[in-house]
């Protein structure tokens, strides 16, 4: 009888802790539970004041009133960051009339400031085509301010065995009033491209 | 009497130093050495002081664990929840969730060597055939995802933990192989 309830508890506990620690089974690790968090709960980005490619500063509150669309890279990457550069190509080939009306502006943020240099920085979009209207690309002015974003947007870098780094991957959604919205993974550019429209949309329909 | 008590004390320094920050990170730093090293250590640690409790308390705690049962669902419990990949990235992340992982581990052997003798042979071989399988299937999975699964490590641990959990599964399979065919107990399984 003892063993009966003492494993009864164990198990219902167990339970009970395994759905709690995995969002009721919809997020088994760290990566689906910051997707699940934000879309859940959508955060204020604070104002950073980062530097761009022209060495100029830009404050990510000058960009209300627009979505933006933000990746965290660094420019001596090899592999998955060209990735995610060649999707904000085609993110600003597709979306090429929200960008004219300034209602899309591309971000693509560097976790490498010391390496990454504004010349750096204007190589590595001229690689991608970008017109630095639409798509800029950005470097935190100090190593705590770099600490302060990865935090807030819960992207984990880490060094590899290649002088480089691996880290979290995704397309960062900031909506009209400045909270982050939704991230989406590197696979995940047409779900990307269809809430881009999506929230676009709904938009227009809400103004007219 | 004073051979025992010297042996827990020296468990208990062994549980000491992985705990302190050298080892704990030295260990932490591949998917690998956290795995297979760490996490498998701090077991055996509470299987041997489980071994070592009084037996008058292993009587009071066998009235509440008849078969083993209970200790084998606490058990169980505990490994499911440190086999999400999330769990792992906490305990790198989080102090508290560190902590957490150093006592219930711990707790996890205890609880696995004041029960596995109490099971029924029937269980204990399908336990063991699940824990073998375990093995293969995270190694399998390990080796064929193309993704990470902790944001702390690289693909290329995640690779070698696969290839490492299947060689270890295979090895253990042929060690019961041998076991049945020829009666040779190479390990003690």
């Amino acid at each position: 009888m003892r063993t009966f309830l003492a494993t009864t508890l164990i198990v219902i506990a167990g339970l009970l802790i395994l759905w709690i620690s995995t969002d009721g089974g919809r997020a088994y690790t760290v990566e689906e539970a910051r997707r699940l968090e934000v879309r859940e709960n959508p955060r204020p980005i604070p104002n950073w004041r980062l530097q761009n490619q022209d060495s100029e500063m830009i404050a990510l509150h000058d960009f209300r009133n627009q979505f933006i669309v933000i990746d965290f890279f660094y420019t001596s990457c090899p592999s998955v960051c060209l990735i995610l550069g060649s999707s904000l190509k085609e993110l600003q080939k597709d979306f090429s009339s929200e960008l004219e009306k300034n209602n899309l502006k591309l971000i693509s943020i560097s976790f490498d400031p010391e390496k990454d240099t504004p010349q750096k920085l204007r190589e590595y979009l001229s690689h991608f085509s970008a017109n630095l209207k639409y798509w800029m690309a950005a470097r935190p002015t100090s190593s705590s301010q770099k600490e302060a974003i990865l935090d807030f947007f819960k992207v984990i870098v880490i060094p590899d065995e290649y002088g480089g780094y691996t880290h979290s991957a995704g397309y960062h959604v900031i909506d009209r009033t400045g909270r982050l919205v939704a991230i989406f993974g590197i696979e995940q550019l047409n779900e990307l491209k269809e809430y881009l429209t999506q929230s676009l949309n709904k938009e227009h329909v809400q103004q007219d | 009497m004073f051979n025992k008590i010297k042996r827990e004390w020296l468990l208990l320094a062994a549980f000491v130093a992985l705990a302190l920050p050298p080892l704990r990170q030295f260990l932490e730093q591949s998917m690998v050495t956290h795995m297979l090293v760490q996490i498998p250590i701090l077991a055996i640690i509470g299987w041997m002081i489980g071994k070592s409790l009084p037996a008058n308390w292993k009587n009071k705690i066998a009235s509440w664990n008849q078969w083993g049962i209970t200790g084998m669902a606490l058990a169980i419990v505990i490994m499911t929840y440190w086999m999400l990949p999330r769990a792992l990235d906490a305990a790198i992340s989080e102090w508290y969730f560190e902590l957490i992982k150093f006592i219930t581990i711990f707790i996890m052997g205890m609880s696995l060597s004041l029960s596995w003798p109490l099971l029924h042979p029937i269980a204990q071989g399908v336990f063991k055939l699940e824990f073998w399988a375990t093995f293969m299937r995270l190694g399998w999975l390990y080796l064929d995802l193309p993704d990470r699964l902790c944001a702390n490590y690289l693909l290329s641990d995640q690779r070698i933990l696969g290839q490492l959990l299947l060689l270890g599964g295979s090895a253990w399979a042929i060690a019961w192989v041998f076991r049945i065919m020829f009666g040779t107990k190479i390990i003690n399984t």
